[in-house]
């Protein structure tokens, strides 16, 4: 009876000891220990690819464009919207993005307003390339926090040629573009 | 065309005049003249306490798991609460963080010290460990996803022999090797590549990953709990939490009467039968064979670090640069004659070809360490496993094994014995030495 | 909690419930399993028709970009097909997600309606009545004798794999690849042998050949290998690589760039340089002494490289196929873009100061993309040229104001100097460990450059305000500084002290930068005299040949050839044996 309750006592003991191991390692966790961190997309680094598309596990993908008003020209020739060498109509055969997300709306002249209507993007990037190229890059990817489902491990971020994705502070959320810049680095 | 110029002509006279600096842009910010404001671009963040809520669900529902396998002895509600986790865990929290992955964030932050690991993570981690420490596999039986979509499709498992599951349930320990290998050479994480049924829960993966899924259900269906008991690295942990846990699920509530009407219930093979009467060898016999296995221990972990460390190349091939580079060294060399995607996208990057091979390199040399303890793990797991299969534990009564049992519950229906005066099984047992 | 009544119930079998649930469970499982198989075909006959991507219509885009006349038929095609294929995307989405909730469903219906089938069905235990005694020990070593042999397996399968599979990464030394990132860019020895931009190798003046003709005659033809006519004008100066000869010229409407062949004078080719992203319908207004195709050209490698007053930038294989082009806006300048081109290494440099946005720009010469702008802070219409230090190579670039110097590289700036004035066209000469730079109704500033500690020390060590440059730019050599002004005048400084040692008046003024040519100076006079004398301490001049032609050209100096442009003609000078 005597060596029974022994053991018992040292089972328990260990058991006791085992969990105060478990509770060190997660305090010393925690001290380092961050929020929780979601994937975005750095516009700085992205070369257009497409693979923001392609890659995400979701379909249609979580990555979509969004266009900054604040630096937007509102050109009447915009790059983002027309193909180069196109005729200034909002024909098929003008527009860029393949799934004619990219709507148009006269303000006043000489400026037009360029919206992307998000139920249809993508994600492809061909519109982003154009703006990138010859307008003012106000069109760009980012990933919709309320469609990504912050996989641990990214698929587009493995993917990504230009490894423009990290990890971000969940309540920062995105990488938004601003107008105030010095040198700028253009692709 | 036109309004562009007139656009770039006045830029250009008035620029000089009014002397405003533009910034970088091409084209400078539009002054309207409607009164036209920018819209205000609303971009959606993630739901704030999230986490929280996922947090105090695990919480809630492994106490409740714990209640109903040790005290309450229900196979139905299990089975309910296993849908329920299947549903929310699975299918609306898609199926991450889970307690599988979350075992490589927290080999990173061990290893690679600059990674730290969010709280959430951290108790999906640690809150089923120390539930197992005290109360078995709980985890297992009704909370993980993963567990509970398996537990959902056996509907007609059968019976493996013993041997089979011996050698097939080495591969968890493998697998866990490997998990932590990959992390801490930084080839990635392998568990969420590699989750049969995350794709399921996302409803969203390459074909692939819905192929192999499906096949894993489908076996599933047959042989239970496939990925739970051949695969799962947390698992490993939890077994070995489980086997020092306070209290464990009983088959019988009270004293067990050897009727042998569990043998065939458990669909895992976790039911220990009681050790028969009759030995083929004498205590002195097998007290030797342990003898000897334990002395041949040091060499079997020798050996397993040995080889590890000669096939640390063939490890290397998990880590992607390792692969990007075989793959260019091949194309190179005029082997294949199209790229990959990788391929394609590496060389229309900046980095040059030698510097991808001197990356490769680097990290081919850093797999050679922890290549040979990973081997030297497997070594010691497989004389682990000798020794515990020579060593007789002297058992009357049918138990549920510590490690593997998951705490299903579906031997409950089967055993005769009713509690006798609210009376658990276990404390009796202790009451009665 | 199960009392044995209830246990007992959980056993007993209902059979035509039973019945019912097998009947849902055979229904359910064949739809799921139709539904999976025609996912799977939509998913393949996806993969293969890629609608957002249909070579067909990128085929049918490309013809309509390419017609000159916009096809109405072919912009119906189009849009027909467009709308088709965007149909079929977004149908397709939509059957994807209804397929894969359907399929969900009926994989739901059928587990539940198994489990039902399979509860109905439900035997009582019986207890086990054999022995397992003897099976028990008999399983439990024959799973030792499988995990033994598992062990051994892995063991040879592992070594096997490591040695039949090694890895074969190739050992390419990494400096090699350091030192050449661009393998096919010319390294510094083979520029200094050709005439690649405006003044030279580097463009600070100096010739690499030291033995160009020293005496000819335009009037006659003595030692005139070949006179050609330019078809456009333009103030910029002839560059050189091999046997190709490159020259810009342009109008208000057309501008076109020349390739001429080194030896015989033909034209190789000619291309316009027109429709670029963002070319102004309009050129802007320049002054007449500047022109349209004021900066020179730059010649890089295989690609020649060329920008006009408007802004319109172009760069051509020495083949003459158009690589890229794009308009850099168009410049507020208002006598005239002039600064040349220069390229280092993969990027082409492009110094754009004008009015309102003076910046310095990086293009990636295979590609034209721009690999960094640097804002500036002045206007001007000199050029740049780089020079080599201890530390590294360092463009130096003159404005108004400021001397600056930047890494070729990244265009992160490196040193500054505030020391000139006025309109400033003249460009940087070096010599020594000193950067000379002049210009009229400024003075004229000796640079020393100290790179012993490790970072670039610079001070402004004499100045000299008596006859100085407007247009054309000095040069020195280790010992002494050159100045040519628009008055005819070029001047001798010592480079260490400043002091005067020699001044020479000649009768015409000088636009063109004088270069130095081994231990001589070539000056070029606006009538086309050739004014070549010594550099020392001592004024000797060795020549005058004439060419009785206006020039504002700075001339090519290869291997025993002058190239020189004057304003109607590309001449090539070259001494026969006689």
């Amino acid at each position: 009876m005597n060596e029974s309750i022994k053991k018992i006592r040292r089972r328990d003991f260990m058991r006791v000891a085992t969990a105060a191991a478990a509770g060190g390692i997660a305090w010393r966790g925690i001290r380092r220990a961050s929020g929780s961190t979601v994937w975005q997309l750095d516009p700085e680094k992205c070369v257009q690819c497409g693979r923001c598309s392609t890659h995400c596990v979701l379909n249609p993908s979580a990555v979509k464009c969004i266009n900054s008003y604040e630096i937007c020209g509102y050109c009447d020739l915009c790059p983002g919207y027309l193909r180069p060498g196109a005729k200034l109509d909002t024909g098929a055969e003008s527009q860029l993005c393949p799934v004619s997300a990219i709507k148009r709306k006269f303000i006043e002249d000489p400026y037009f307003q360029y919206v992307v209507d998000e139920e249809l993007c993508v994600g492809c990037g061909k519109c982003v390339k154009g703006c990138a190229r010859f307008g003012n890059g106000s069109l760009y990817l980012q990933v919709k926090r309320d469609l990504c489902v912050d996989c641990n491990e990214c698929e587009i971020a493995r993917g990504c040629p230009a490894e423009a994705f990290r990890r971000i502070p969940a309540e920062v959320g995105y990488l938004l573009k601003t107008s105030q810049k010095g040198a700028s680095r253009e692709t | 065309m036109r309004v562009l110029r007139t656009l770039l002509v006045a830029l250009a006279l008035f620029s000089g005049v009014t002397g405003v600096a533009f910034s970088q842009f091409r084209f400078p910010m539009p002054e309207f003249e409607s009164g036209y404001q920018h819209p205000q671009m609303h971009l959606p963040l993630p739901k704030a306490g999230a986490d929280l809520i996922d947090m105090a669900v695990l919480f809630c529902v492994l106490s409740l798991s714990a209640f109903v396998v040790l005290k309450h002895r229900s196979r139905r509600t299990i089975f309910m609460l296993a849908v329920f986790s299947a549903l929310y865990f699975g299918f609306w929290r898609k199926g991450c963080v889970c307690s599988v992955g979350s075992v490589q964030n927290v080999v990173e932050a061990v290893i690679n010290g600059a990674e730290a690991v969010p709280v959430v993570v951290l108790v999906f981690f640690v809150l089923p460990l120390l539930f197992a420490l005290f109360f078995g596999r709980v985890f297992c039986a009704s909370v993980c996803p993963l567990g509970a979509l398996q537990e959902i499709v056996a509907i007609r498992p059968i019976q493996l022999s013993r041997p089979v599951e011996a050698v097939l349930s080495l591969v968890p320990y493998a697998y866990l090797g490997l998990t932590v290998l990959s992390v801490a050479t930084g080839a990635g994480f392998l568990i969420c590549r590699y989750d049969p049924f995350v794709g399921f829960f996302r409803l969203g993966a390459s074909f692939s990953m819905f192929l192999v899924g499906g096949i894993f259900l489908v076996a599933g269906v047959f042989i239970g709990r496939p990925y739970c008991r051949f695969l799962c690295p947390y698992g490993v942990l939890l077994s070995w939490m489980s086997r020092f846990s306070k209290w464990h699920v009983t088959i019988a509530p009270a004293q067990c009467v050897q009727c042998r009407l569990c043998e065939d219930s458990c669909p895992y093979g976790a039911i220990n039968t009681p050790t028969p009467e009759d030995r083929p060898i004498t205590r002195r016999e097998g007290a030797k064979r342990i003898g000897f296995l334990l002395l041949i221990t040091p060499l079997i972990t020798a050996l397993g670090a040995w080889t590890g460390s000669a096939s640390h190349e063939v490890l290397a091939r998990v880590h992607p640069t390792v692969q990007l580079a075989g793959r260019i060294a091949a194309e190179e060399r005029g082997i294949y004659s199209d790229m990959t995607v990788a391929s394609e996208a590496f060389r229309s990057g900046d980095k040059t070809i030698p510097e991808l091979y001197q990356e490769a390199r680097t990290a081919v040399e850093g797999f050679r360490h922890p290549s040979a303890w990973f081997g030297a793990f497997l070594g010691i797991v497989i004389a682990g496993k000798l020794i515990a299969l020579t060593a007789v534990r002297g058992r009357t009564d049918y138990e549920a094994d510590r490690g593997a049992c998951v705490s299903c519950g579906r031997c409950f229906v089967y055993c005769p014995v009713e509690e006798e005066n609210g009376v658990k099984g276990e404390q009796e047992k202790a009451v009665r030495e | 909690m199960a009392s044995r009544e209830n246990k007992k119930k959980r056993f007993e079998s209902n059979e035509s419930a039973r019945r019912l649930a097998t009947a849902v469970a055979v229904v359910s499982g064949l739809f799921s399993f139709i539904v999976c198989i025609l996912l799977i075909a939509h998913c393949a006959q996806m993969r293969a028709m890629k609608p957002l991507d249909d070579p067909v219509l990128l085929q049918l885009r490309q013809q309509l970009a390419d017609a000159p006349v916009p096809n109405e038929e072919l912009v119906e095609h189009i849009r027909a097909l467009d709308l088709l294929a965007r149909k079929a995307f977004f149908t397709s989405q939509a059957h994807l997600r209804m397929g894969g909730h359907l399929l969900l469903g009926g994989v739901v219906v059928l587990l539940i309606s198994l489990r039902l089938s399979a509860r109905w069905r439900a035997r009582p235990p019986v207890p086990g009545d054999e022995d397992l005694s003897k099976e028990y020990w008999r399983s439990g070593t024959r799973a030792k004798e499988l995990i033994a042999f598992a062990g051994v397996l892995l063991v040879i399968a592992a070594l096997l794999a490591a040695y039949m599979t090694p890895m074969r990464i190739p050992d390419l030394p990494l400096k090699e690849a350091r030192q050449v990132p661009a393998v096919k860019f010319p390294d510094w020895e083979t520029i200094r042998q050709n005439w690649p931009s405006f003044r030279g190798p580097g463009g600070y003046g100096v010739a690499y050949y030291t033995n160009a003709p020293a005496d000819w005659d335009g009037e006659s033809g003595r030692n005139i290998r070949w006179k050609v006519e330019v078809p456009l004008p333009g103030f910029n100066s002839p560059v050189v690589r091999g046997d190709r000869l490159l020259l810009s010229g342009a109008t208000e409407e057309i501008r076109e760039v020349y390739c001429y062949n080194t030896d015989t004078g033909e034209l190789v080719w000619k291309r316009p340089v027109e429709n670029l992203p963002g070319t102004p319908e309009k050129a802007p207004e320049v002054g007449e002494d500047t022109g349209y195709a004021a900066p020179t050209m730059a010649v890089h490698g295989d690609l020649a490289f060329a920008i006009f007053a408007n802004g319109d930038l172009a760069c051509f294989d020495l083949d003459g196929n158009q690589r890229w082009g794009l308009n850099v806006g168009v410049p507020d300048n208002h006598y005239g873009h002039s600064s040349s081109l220069i390229a280092y290494e993969s990027l082409l440099l492009v110094q754009y100061d004008d009015n309102s946005e003076a910046r310095l720009m990086a293009f990636d010469v295979e590609t034209g993309a721009r690999a960094w702008t640097v804002p500036r802070k002045q206007i001007s219409w000199s050029s740049p040229a780089y020079i080599h230090t201890p530390l590294g190579v360092q463009l130096i670039l003159n404005a108004e104001e400021d001397v600056d110097a930047y890494d070729p590289r990244s265009g992160a700036l490196l040193w500054t100097e505030q020391c000139l004035g006025g309109e400033v066209a003249p460009s940087p000469a070096f010599g020594g460990s000193t950067i000379f730079v002049a210009n009229e109704y400024a003075v004229a500033s000796a640079i020393r450059l100290d790179t012993s500690g490790g970072t670039t020390q610079t001070e402004v060590v004499w100045q000299w305000d008596e006859s100085l440059p407007e247009v054309a730019s000095p040069v020195a050599t280790d010992e002494h500084c050159y100045i040519a002004t628009s008055m005819g005048e070029i001047v001798c400084l010592d480079i260490e002290t400043g002091a005067k040692v020699w001044s020479h008046e000649f009768d015409k003024g000088f636009y063109s930068s004088p270069i130095l040519v081994g231990d001589r100076i070539y000056a070029l006079d606006r009538a086309g005299t050739m004014h070549i004398f010594k550099t020392g301490a001592q004024f000797e001049l060795i020549g005058s040949p004439k060419l009785a032609e206006p020039t504002a050209t700075t001339p090519a100096y290869l291997d025993r050839r002058i190239y020189l442009r004057t304003d109607k003609h590309i001449i090539c000078i070259e001494e026969t044996s006689e």
